[in-house]
């Protein structure tokens, strides 16, 4: 904890416990959703779902540096995590990004987006099947939980911005660093689901973290 | 059945929420473009208070963990649209929908309809 960084914090007004307390809730958030972007993840396969692999990679990563870097700030200001992790993921302050249901009216279909390949009979059918799903619009639920996450996240920054702007001005400088992954993160998987047109650009590395990156003890690309 | 005064209409200006006590029942007063509803102030998630809730065209948001609702229903819109309900059932309870009560406005009262005579007009 650092002394006189927290009683200027104190004086400015901020209710510290208050802060902490949705500091904690933010790092569980990113803590959860890296866990639950894993699963996702994995389960975009295929064609189309290849692709949205890349972008659910990049914001797995910064959603994990997102985590690392929110930490040290709760322990600079008095606070801690919680023993059990249990208790930590509860706190989040998002709801889980599970991975949606199976076809939504097919429930034989795949929970799987895109296509397989392959050559037996087993593998063409699975191929039939996925294509299938993608031409019923299944690669939807997952873009859609993938986009209400981020869109969650965006409102959990903006609400941290505003408790400390010109009052916690690290803690400020830091919510405004994620925010702004946060938006390119929700723009990314909204425009994958066709609201557009598109503006963004690829990572120049997996979960580069442009923004965040600065406040990582180790940042992504140390050698 | 009788409608209970619990804010002015100033106390609570468009685009925002007030939590009231009634007979100690927390309800949410919401003020969404000049129309005033209310619900029933404890998010259905994990049954903590909506005082500090946002609203944005017809929806609030719960400051806990972000749960939405419909502010005509009380219906859960998000995460119900993005929870595997088949896959994991018991998240079914984590969506219930919030009460809702009928409330007026009278020469710049907020009021509103509960389902009893309060004890304090008893
Ligand atoms: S208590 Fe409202 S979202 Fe968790």
């Amino acid at each position: 904890m650092g002394k006189v960084a927290l009683q200027m914090v104190e004086q400015a007004g901020i209710d510290v416990k208050e802060l902490l307390d949705k500091l904690v809730c933010a790092a569980s958030a990113e803590f959860t959703t890296y866990y639950y972007y894993t699963i996702l993840r994995a389960n975009a396969i295929g064609l189309e779902g290849e692709g949205l692999k890349e972008i659910i990679e990049d914001a797995r990563l910064e959603d994990r540096n997102h985590f690392e870097a929110l930490v040290p700030r709760i322990y600079e200001l008095g606070g801690e995590l919680p023993r059990d992790i249990r208790d930590f993921a509860n706190l989040a302050a998002c709801p889980d990004a599970y991975l949606p249901d199976r076809h939504h009216n097919n429930s034989d279909a795949t929970p799987r987006v895109g296509f397989t390949s392959g050559g037996s009979d087993e593998s063409q059918t699975a191929v039939l099947e996925a294509k299938q799903a993608v031409e019923q619009g299944d690669i939807r639920p997952l873009l859609q939980v993938l986009v209400e996450a981020e869109r969650c996240a965006i409102r959990v920054y903006s609400d941290i911005c505003n408790m400390a702007f010109g009052k916690d001005h690290r803690t400020y400088e830091l919510s405004l660093a994620i925010l702004n992954e946060e938006i390119e993160h929700e723009a990314w998987f909204s425009e994958f689901l066709g609201e557009g047109p598109s503006g963004h650009f690829r990572r120049g590395a997996p979960g580069e973290s442009p923004y965040t990156s600065r406040f990582l003890v180790v940042p992504h690309n140390h050698s | 059945m009788c409608y209970v005064t619990v804010a002015t209409v100033d106390d609570i200006p468009p685009g925002t929420t007030k939590l009231v006590q009634v007979e100690g029942l927390p309800i949410l007063i919401v003020n969404d473009r000049g129309q005033f509803y209310a619900l029933q102030g404890l998010c259905g998630h994990q049954k903590l208070s909506l005082a500090k809730a946002m609203v944005w065209q017809g929806i609030i948001d719960c400051p806990w963990h972000h749960f939405q609702y419909d502010i005509r229903t009380g219906e859960n819109v998000y995460p119900r649209c993005v929870y595997p309900l088949e896959a994991l059932p018991h998240l079914h309870q984590q969506l219930e929908r919030l009460r809702t009560y009928p409330v007026r406005i009278v020469e710049q009262h907020v009021q509103v309809k509960i389902e009893h005579e309060p004890l304090s007009n008893k």
